[in-house]
């Protein structure tokens, strides 16, 4: 929801012009950041001679390199295929699990309610990175024993596990969410006999998409940019453990790098529009009527 | 309960308790126990049959009163979580305050910008830091002061202890946590009823008066959501200092919270030590929870999960 | 409700079926041959392993083949690519219809970080048949049963053993028993601007042979670096690496003949007077302003490599491959657009000795970091039949890495990367012009694939005289330490690393450096258990 016509436009490039000047470090150091992916070196203080415009590391990028000499070809857009499944399997998994879970939570009364909120809070509070080892003893118990299943199954534990990581944050928020829509919508929907299932899906839904979106966002970067659970459980790559993997202080070519960091922002960049655009418009918000 | 309530419920929440149930508890309670072995190398077959009762715990205590670098790290812990927490809940909430009373595709514009840090890999991100803040003259922001003539040679900032270590590391984190308070207010401030603004509005109120009188209030319940969850994160959250201290950007001493120091010390010095870092882990969670449950008694709770309205049964 | 809980147990019930791996049955074996006796006859071995592969209907075997390093050490991973080739070839001309196909080529920038992904991927089955990393990681993966034992296989094969250095095939054993092969090495010269040195008249004749004497100390190169800064010759007398003591830096260990390991207690030491003076050195060195005070943090890109590119310094403690990575890369900025250097840039700017001892009466030293070729002990798993043909492709992997270790192989890697050939045939080939020169037209006999992929590194790197660089250093195996291949070294390198950086920055003298790194030894119990200290801070000593 946007204010309304009414607001003085002064005050609006105020508030634009303060952002803009909090925001100059930020704007700056990646402003650097794609630059320097057009250069053969990197642009770090402002002299203007370590700007030497290329597209090398673009050509690079595209090939699967990340060396100027040597290392090894990969297959770029099947690198970022694998993210994409990644990013949108936890992202699609958290939204469906939290909505259908917070709606409850929010809605219905129950014995443990209130423990199982607790829980849930609880659970964030363990680091997901000592989680691991028992979330990888799991994986082994349950590793299918036919080499041609292994890949597909390696994509879905790792959808799946990640996902897991995300639900009590994205429980909570959508129940928050829930929480703020008066309960007089759904009152005659059940009134006239319509199930919980189908008030939820046709009634509170198109009402809390701002909250989707916070969901799907916060699921989809975080499969997308997920390292450690991709780089022990996945037998592919994704383009986050591509790049990491080729980044060595010593010997690695900093605007390839860069360029590498610009491709993968694009993705996650059409993702935030996209559904921001899908979820919000038409969204009034508040009642109507 | 009755049985079609039953029946409901477990619709709704039956998928949330399988996965929390099979990825979460069912691997927090094996970190628990391999905490009692000595598993390490991810060999689970020669190491987890043998429980050698607190020897992690132990060594992880020793080292908490032995390291002569302890004092500086559960001082930077301190600092780091306290002043980034406020940075992020604050920081998010005037983004989100700002960007509502703007037009659509500026607002849609400064998000997208405040969300970089939290879209790029996190290697891109700390390598553009890395250069931001470089001591020497190639570093961007020495060469800005330089060229501005406020001063003379370069400064290292990340290794002026202790102030400089901790501005670099909060800052860098707090750039990548400040877009989720902003996300989870802006979804919240989404939802408030038109009307209200509206109404204000006709009434000549400025943006300042609409946002204390009205916005701020209802967003009471996301404020205190993500001031908690936010805290949880910050406590064990360390990606995103690890490379700062490896690239030798800021003095390690203050660079490296708790989370950072322990994990570092089971993983980061060629060995996999497992069992350290699940005691660890649990150490880390235990503090967590302890704050998280003060946190909400403070605030509290109660309201938070307050009785459902519209049950029916 | 019943449907959904209904679906999960189906889910459970399916997942427990297939990992109980009920799908996919097993046939009853037959008499045929699942291993064969290796006799050291290359070609008859490879004939006899294709015929039992083939006996057994296997007409396809796949590895996968996991290497690391700079981005010129390709061969790591081509290496194994071309072995398969050259068998396939062998089982072509001998009439078997087996073919090995690699599946999979993964490299990383990082040896730490291959290391880590193939610990946590092997019990999974999913790491790679073949894993070239460094010899410091190779006890951990033998203890822990990650790699193949190949003591028996290699028995047969003597004579190829007996080429390699024996230093090397000792650095690919533990407890006695052999592990893998040597696939690279390394030396650590010290390089001197010769320009630099004429400056101020110090003449580079005959340095190397004062420093292999010992007669060339630290003190000689405090001096002639102090004289550098002072005639403003140089901005800087020594530059090193950033961020780690380990390898470059504890080199001053030996040098001032401490040690890091005690054979017989099998534990780690902290030599307290060798480190003392290590320690004094450096911050002498940066007290006098000879040596940047936070050159841990300098950056390697925009300060190291192009300080000495362009000749700001006198001194550097380096890398052999640096020699091939300032052709490569655009350090040299003085002449206008940065640019790399030229090779004969390169030999005459940069003169190479031995790391010099540490005071007189010791030895000059080098430092060596082998990479050795190891073999999955679950290698050939993606193979049908892996239970049953178990001995037979694990043989045919010994066979791939003893292929992959042939001279021109071995030859090729270590010129296009600056690295040391590890057997004696090898090195023979580097100072061969002709072979070179075939080398740099690609006209030898490779794999396509492998030919495409070091198209572009071979035409930087090849050149006489890098190959020369490579046949001079070669004398300084004679004199090079190995790091303890110990699991706790790591751990103790870094904590030299942070005392230096502190000592360095003047945040502690070096004593109080000393007294840090017992201290954090001591506050990890699993660590000091692993650590002897010996010796005391010497009292009254003199530098330089």
């Amino acid at each position: 929801m946007r204010d309304v016509e009414t607001r003085p436009r002064r005050n609006e490039w105020f508030i634009i012009v303060a952002i803009i000047l909090v925001s100059l470090p930020l704007i700056l150091g990646f402003l650097l950041l794609i630059l320097s992916s057009f250069s053969e070196d990197m642009i770090t203080n402002l002299s203007p001679n370590s700007f030497r415009p290329t597209i090398e590391n673009w050509i690079n990028v595209f090939q699967g390199k990340l060396a100027i000499t040597g290392g090894i070809r990969q297959n770029i857009l099947k690198i970022t295929f694998n993210t994409l499944i990644v990013a949108l399997g936890v992202s699609g998994i958290v939204t469906l699990i939290s909505t259908l879970a917070g709606y409850s939570l929010s809605r219905m009364k129950f014995q443990g309610r209130k423990l199982m909120m607790l829980l849930l809070l609880m659970l964030h509070a363990f680091p997901g990175v000592a989680l691991i080892v028992g979330v990888y003893l799991f994986y082994r118990l349950t590793f299918p024993q036919d080499p041609s299943m292994v890949r597909l199954y390696s994509f879905f534990y790792v959808v799946l596990a990640r996902a897991a990581l995300e639900i009590p944050m994205s429980v909570w928020l959508m129940k928050g969410f829930f929480d703020t829509i008066p309960w007089e919508f759904e009152w005659s929907g059940i009134i006239d006999g319509a199930s919980r299932i189908k008030v939820w899906r046709k009634i509170m839904l198109p009402l809390i998409k701002p909250g989707i979106l916070a969901v799907a966002l916060f699921g989809f970067l975080a499969g997308w940019q997920d390292l450690i659970y991709v780089r022990t459980f996945l037998i592919d790559k994704t383009l986050a453990t591509f790049i990491e993997a080729n980044i060595e202080a010593e010997y690695s070519h900093m605007p390839l790098i860069a360029a590498a960091g610009t491709l993968y922002l694009l993705p996650t960049i059409i993702f935030f529009l996209t559904a921001q655009q899908l979820l919000l418009q038409g969204y009034s918000g508040g009642i109507k009527g | 309960m009755k049985g079609k309530k039953l029946q409901t419920l477990s619709f709704f929440l039956s998928p949330m308790i399988i996965m929390v149930g099979l990825f979460y508890l069912i691997p927090l309670i094996f970190t628990i126990y391999i905490s009692f072995t000595k598993m390490k190398n991810w060999n689970t077959e020669k190491y987890l049959s043998e429980v050698v009762g607190f020897y992690n715990y132990q060594r992880l205590f020793h080292m908490f009163q032995h390291d002569p670098m302890i004092k500086a790290i559960l001082l930077t812990t301190v600092i780091f979580v306290g002043i980034t927490l406020i940075i992020n809940v604050l920081g998010g909430l005037l983004l989100a305050l700002g960007t509502f009373f703007v037009n659509e595709s500026s607002a849609s514009a400064i998000r997208l910008l405040w969300l970089l840090p939290r879209m790029s890999p996190i290697a891109v991100y700390s390598l553009v830091w890395y250069y931001f803040f470089h001591g020497s003259d190639i570093g961007t922001l020495n060469s800005i002061l330089m060229k501005l003539g406020a001063i003379s040679t370069p400064i290292p900032w990340g290794q002026m202890t202790p102030w400089g270590a901790w501005s670099v590391i909060i800052f860098v984190n707090g750039l990548v946590g400040v877009s989720f308070g902003m996300i989870v207010f802006t979804s919240s401030l989404n939802q408030i009823p038109k009307e209200l603004v509206i109404a204000a509005r006709v009434d000549g109120a400025s943006a300042w008066q609409i946002s204390r009188r009205i916005l701020i209030p209802l967003t009471k319940w996301h404020f205190l959501y993500v001031l908690t969850w936010q805290f949880l994160s910050l406590l064990t959250t360390y990606p995103h200092l690890f490379l700062l201290v490896e690239w030798d950007l800021v003095n390690r001493d203050y660079g490296t919270t708790l989370a950072l120091y322990v994990f570092n010390t089971a993983f980061g010095r060629g060995e996999q030590d497992q069992g350290l870092a699940a005691a660890a882990a649990v150490i880390l969670s235990i503090i967590g929870i302890l704050g998280g449950l003060v946190t909400l008694k403070v605030l509290q709770f109660e309201r938070m999960i307050h009785e459902p309205r519209g049950d029916i049964e | 409700m019943k449907g959904k809980f209904g679906i999960l147990v189906a889910l459970v019930v399916f997942f427990g079926v297939v990992a109980s791996g009920c799908i996919g049955g097993e046939e009853t074996s037959k008499t045929k041959t699942t291993k064969v006796e290796l006799t050291g006859d290359f070609v008859k071995d490879v004939v006899a392993i294709g015929k039992a592969l083939e006996e057994n209907g296997i007409n396809e075997v796949k590895f996968s083949a996991w290497g690391s390093g700079d981005p010129n050490s390709v061969m790591r991973v081509h290496g194994i690519v071309e072995a398969a080739r050259r068998i396939n070839k062998v089982w072509e001309e001998n009439g078997v219809n087996v073919r090995v196909i690699i599946t999979d080529k993964y490299y990383t920038a990082a040896f730490q970080d291959a290391y880590q992904e193939y610990l946590s991927k092997q019990p999974l089955g999913q790491a790679g048949d073949f894993f070239v990393n460094s010899y410091a990681f190779l006890p951990t993966l033998a203890d822990e049963g990650y790699i193949l034992e190949i003591t028996e296989y290699a028995n047969a094969y003597k004579s190829v053993i007996d080429d390699f250095y024996p230093s090397l095939i000792e650095a690919s054993k533990f407890d006695g028993k052999l592990y893998g092969l040597p696939q690279d090495t390394e030396a650590r010269p010290f390089y001197i601007r010769t320009d630099v040195a004429a400056k101020i008249g110090f003449n580079l004749d005959g340095l190397e042979e004062k420093v292999k004497n010992g007669e060339f100390t630290w003190s000689d190169v405090h001096q002639w670096a102090k004289k550098a800064k002072e005639n403003g010759a140089a901005e800087w007398g020594l530059i090193h690496r950033k961020g780690s003591a380990h390898p470059d830096l504890i080199q001053f260990i030996f040098a001032f003949g401490g040690k890091l390991y005690d054979e017989n207690s099998k534990k780690l030491v902290v030599d307290v007077p060798a480190i003392y003076k290590w320690l004094y050195v450096e911050w002498k060195f940066a007290q006098d302003g000879l040596l940047p005070e936070d050159i841990m943090s300098w950056d390697w890109a925009k300060q190291i490599h192009p300080a000495i590119v362009e000749g700001r310094t006198l001194f550097d403690i380096g890398g052999t491959w640096y020699w091939t990575e300032w052709q490569t890369k655009d350090y040299y900025g003085k002449e206008g657009t940065p640019r790399p250097l030229k090779p004969e840039e390169v030999q005459a700017w940069l003169a190479y000795t031995l790391f010099p001892a540490g005071e007189e009466g010791l030895n000059p030293v080098t430092l060596s970091q082998p990479f050795v070729w190891m073999i999955n002990s679950q290698a050939g798993q993606q193979n049908p039949s892996y239970e049953e043909l178990k001995e037979l492709y694990h043989e045919l992997a010994f066979l791939m890495i003893i292929k992959a270790s042939d001279p021109d192989i071995n030859a090729i890697h270590s010129v296009i990367s600056a690295h040391l050939p590890v057997r004696k045939a090898a090195a023979e080939l580097i100072r061969d012009e002709e072979w070179l020169n075939e080398l740099k037209n690609l006209n030898l006999d490779l794999d396509q694939e492998v030919k495409d992929n070091l198209r572009d590194i071979v035409a930087t790197t090849v050149h006489p005289i890098n190959a020369k660089f490579l046949a001079d250093v070669s004398y300084m195996l004679e004199y090079t330490k190995l790091a303890p291949a110990h699991p706790k070294y790591p751990a103790l390198a870094d904590i030299f690393k942070e005392a230096l950086d502190k000592v360095l920055r003047g945040d502690m003298s070096p004593e109080d450096g000393v007294e840090y790194i017992i201290q954090k030894v001591n506050a990890d119990p699993e660590l000091a258990q692993n650590v002897e200290v010996i010796g005391e801070v010497p009292k009254d000593w003199q530098f330089p």
